[in-house]
């Protein structure tokens, strides 16, 4: 109940920090003030999500797994937030002598983050009754984005922690948009393909 | 993770989960490609089950069985087909078997 209660300050608490951080940077540093704009739309847009998915009229277990899953992901969004703002911060004190560090963290962490999503992908089943097309296809194509997904987030989180940071940026601007295009040329052909008999 | 693993160690029911990488399928269906008797292949239905890597659903007057499995329980299985995880699962499936009071025989060979 407790671990309930923490969870609903969350989603606010970032989004106030965001701002605040946002209009820091808008006095001080605009060059920067977008990327916190970029990032305090995310956040609203998260929080938004949770609060439909726990208002909307659905089974209680969709309900939770949805609730769940945004909770996730506002949790990475804030994590993501912290270790930046640590990392600078450390940086900024003298304790941490890396300057790359905070992106390099914040990359990683964003590529554990696809990894453990694209890991989840095949485990979210549609009632056979509503499915628009072959089931054996959407099964297929899930389990396709989802081995794409976690090899793409683990390949991307790996590169950030190991490798010169050009190569690591050359890497994610490789396997991400690929990873995007296979997925969305899934859909596609998921579209046209003919429902079966299940 | 624990389910997962003793789901996974028992050869049938890694076959299971197999034939239902290629497409959903009813009980009966599944149940076709073994000589084990209902109750048993029932009984590793509802090992995979609880251990949330197969899905029932009722459609009409049958049940269908869908794979719920994520990448990691996937590769899991990969492995433990690859390394042969049955020497532990061939004592289970006795006991489940001397349980159950059915007897075990092979699986059927597939063309």
């Amino acid at each position: 109940m407790a671990a309930k209660t923490i969870w609903n300050y969350i989603p606010p608490a970032l989004i106030a920090l965001d701002a605040m951080l946002l209009a820091e940077n808008w006095y001080l540093r605009p060059q920067s003030a977008g990327s916190w704009f970029v990032v305090l739309v995310v956040l609203i847009g998260m929080t938004l999500a949770l609060v439909l998915a726990s208002r909307e009229p659905k089974e209680e277990t969709a309900r939770r797994d949805a609730g769940g899953s945004v909770r996730r992901g506002v949790a990475t969004a804030g994590l993501i937030l912290a270790i930046s703002l640590g990392a600078k911060l450390g940086v900024a004190l003298g304790a941490v002598h890396y300057g790359d560090i905070a992106l390099r963290a914040t990359m990683a962490i964003v590529g554990a983050f696809l990894a453990v999503t694209g890991n989840a992908i095949p485990k979210t089943l549609t009632p056979l009754a509503s499915l628009q097309c072959d089931s054996a296809k959407v099964q297929a194509v899930q389990r396709l984005a989802g081995w794409i997904w976690t090899l793409a987030g683990l390949a991307v989180a790996i590169a950030w922690l190991t490798l010169p940071i050009n190569v690591a940026e050359a890497m994610s601007y490789l396997l991400l948009p690929s990873a995007i295009l296979v997925t969305v040329g899934q859909a596609v052909w998921l579209r046209r393909a003919k429902p079966s008999a299940l | 993770m624990n389910s997962v693993f003793k789901a996974l160690s028992d050869p049938t029911r890694r076959r299971v989960l197999q034939l239902l990488r290629k497409r959903p399928m009813s009980a009966g269906e599944l149940s076709d490609h073994f000589v084990v008797s209902k109750p048993t292949m029932s009984a590793h239905f509802s090992v995979l089950q609880n251990a949330g890597l197969i899905e029932a659903e009722k459609n009409g007057r049958t049940i269908v069985y869908r794979l719920k499995m994520s990448v990691l329980e996937e590769a899991l299985l990969g492995f433990a087909h690859t390394v042969g995880w049955d020497m532990k699962a061939q004592g289970g499936a006795r006991r489940a078997a001397l349980k159950s009071g059915t007897r075990l025989r092979p699986l059927k060979q597939e063309g």
